[in-house]
């Protein structure tokens, strides 16, 4: 029994550090760029000083105490509650509005330049305002993440409506498909690759409209630490909090991979795409 | 093959709007009439762009008409306004479309029962029969596979078999076998006449190719050039069941295709 789980075992270890070895390869353009930037980051360091730039050490020092001590990542999650928060209020609105107004077309065109302006306006101008009506607390950050999702997600979502293949709606209606049944069976899984494109777009939209709230009044999160740093003239602490907040997104991005991937099993792999050229 | 006829199409005329607003409306189908009577697989032949594919979507309700009528079951359909088009005629018309149309989130088993469960009739028997179906147009084994994963002619089996599933007593193909190899157009005319065969359903048929036209036919109508006029109607003599691989060499044949080829230019 213990041998064979041993050798299992050592079975499993060859083949992680074969996987390593592997992922290396594969992204060894990605990790040339990224060392290239921390050198870079250090020469600057170097020739101006630790006061303006940090350095990657020191922000790697305080990285790792804040996450062991607690601090960094408390307000890394009370960003990225507000960012979840107000990308959930934002997010189901906006994909839901363009098929209920898929039957009105004219509905479409009186909100369009509502819709067209909200889309433009900086949002982040708003965010006094949200402070005002909301106060400092989280509410105010929601609201402004909510808002900026909303738009990004109901453009995407429109034109996935809009992208209806009029033949396959015909070919379910000849079938004795419902109207029902043309929204749910045809309609909606046609849209939702373009869905999750807004979702993809959106989704650092989400944490940097909540950090920039932040900046502006708060007493938790990464907006605030960055600010709290900037006025004791800690660049370190600032840079530690970009990283944070980077990190953030970076796994945003990776759960709505995830969960696109799951979804669009049935899509041709991107690479295919490419080199058919749809 | 006697009384009311089950399909008719009367006085069809069909134009598309010219381009820009120009008034140069092209006529694609201009007083077509033809019957087909309960029970009758009627070929259809007629060149590249003479309105075949129009007509089949009128029939099949999923395009108006700019005059005359369409009329089933001696009840005249609604074609004229887009409006009140009933596509399929509650489920009584099929329609294999030209292109394969397949919805490509769906894998080739939820694809071919697409039309059992939106009309509710997914049920045991439905699912025996689309298994069936599959193997008989050698699909066995690609049940999970998603349309992308297929190549032209199985997805052309499968658009086929998605509208036999469900058993519609008229069932209209466009050009159904068009792009495959000689090999598999056979099985698969073997096929479909041995499925015909079971059931008897009223098929309308459109094809380009004569020898096709003649081996499953009880009857061939030949189409113009646009705008569409019926040029030749010819009964098919050839006693079932037939040899679809040796029709050629069926004596009644030769003079067939003959006649039928000089109409079609
Ligand atoms: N939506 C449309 N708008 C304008 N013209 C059209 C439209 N659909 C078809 N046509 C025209 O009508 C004519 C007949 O087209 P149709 O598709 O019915 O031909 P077909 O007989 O099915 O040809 P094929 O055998 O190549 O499939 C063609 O000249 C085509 O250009
Ligand atoms: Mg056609």
């Amino acid at each position: 029994m213990t041998s064979l789980g041993e050798s299992r075992k050592s079975g499993a270890a060859e083949l992680g550090v074969g996987r390593v070895v592997a992922w290396l390869k594969a992204h060894s353009h990605q990790i040339l760029v990224f060392v290239i930037l921390i050198a870079g980051w250090q020469a600057l360091t170097l020739w101006r000083g630790v006061y303006w730039f940090s350095s990657p050490w020191g922000v790697l020092t305080r990285f790792i105490n804040g996450i062991l001590g607690g601090e960094l990542l408390s307000h890394a999650s009370y960003t990225a509650s507000e960012a979840v928060i107000g990308f959930v209020i934002g997010a189901i609105p906006a994909t839901i509005l363009p098929f209920l107004l898929r039957r009105w077309p004219m509905a479409t065109a009186i909100l369009d330049p509502v819709m067209v302006g909200g889309y433009g306006a900086p949002k982040l101008a708003l965010a006094p305002l949200f402070i005002l009506w909301f106060g400092i607390g989280i509410e105010s950050k929601v609201a402004l993440v909510a808002i900026t999702v909303f738009f990004i997600v109901y453009f995407s979502a429109l034109s996935g409506v809009r992208a209806l293949e009029p033949k396959l709606v015909q070919m379910a209606q000849v079938a004795g498909a419902n109207e029902r049944d043309v929204a749910r069976y045809i309609v909606f899984p046609g849209a939702v690759p373009y869905i999750f494109t807004g979702f993809r777009i959106a989704m650092p939209y989400s944490i940097g409209g909540a950090v920039i709230a932040e900046l502006l009044s708060a007493n938790r999160g990464l907006g605030y630490l960055i600010q709290f740093s900037a006025t004791n003239f800690d660049t370190t602490g600032i840079f530690t909090a970009l990283f944070m907040t980077t990190l953030i997104v970076a796994l945003g991005n990776w759960s709505v991979n995830i969960v696109e991937r799951r979804l669009l099993r049935w899509r041709p792999p991107p690479d295919v795409r490419m080199q058919t050229g749809t | 093959m006697s009384g009311q006829p089950l399909l008719e199409v009367r006085g069809l005329d069909k134009r598309f709007a010219g381009r820009s607003g120009r008034d140069t409306a092209l006529w694609v189908i201009k007083d077509l009439s033809f019957s087909v009577p309960d029970g009758e697989f009627l070929t259809i032949i007629g060149p590249s762009g003479s309105g075949k594919t129009t007509l089949l979507n009128m029939i099949a309700q999923i395009d108006v008409a700019n005059g005359g009528e369409v009329r089933f079951q001696s009840k005249s359909a609604p074609i004229n306004d887009p409006k009140s088009l009933n596509p399929g005629l509650n489920c009584q018309i099929g329609y294999v479309t030209q292109e394969d149309n397949l919805l490509p989130w769906r894998t080739t088993l939820q694809n071919v029962l697409f039309p059992l469960e939106v009309q509710g009739r997914l049920d045991a028997e439905g699912r025996a029969r689309a298994d069936m179906l599959m193997r008989t147009v050698g699909l066995a084994g690609f049940e999970g596979h998603y349309p992308h994963e297929l190549s032209g002619g199985m997805r052309k089996r499968a658009s086929l078999i998605r509208t036999l599933v469900y058993d519609p007593p008229v069932i209209l193909m466009d050009e159904p076998f068009g792009a495959l190899d000689a090999q598999t157009r056979a099985q698969l005319q073997e096929d479909l006449l041995r499925l015909w065969n079971l059931g008897r359903k009223t098929i309308v048929f459109v094809t380009h190719d004569i020898t096709e036209a003649i081996a499953l036919g009880d009857r061939t109508l030949v189409l113009s050039r646009a705008p569409a006029k019926i040029v030749g109607d010819h009964p098919i003599t050839i006693p079932r069941p037939r040899d679809i691989r040796g029709i050629m060499t069926h004596p009644d044949f030769a003079a067939l295709y003959q006649r039928i080829r000089e109409q079609v230019q």
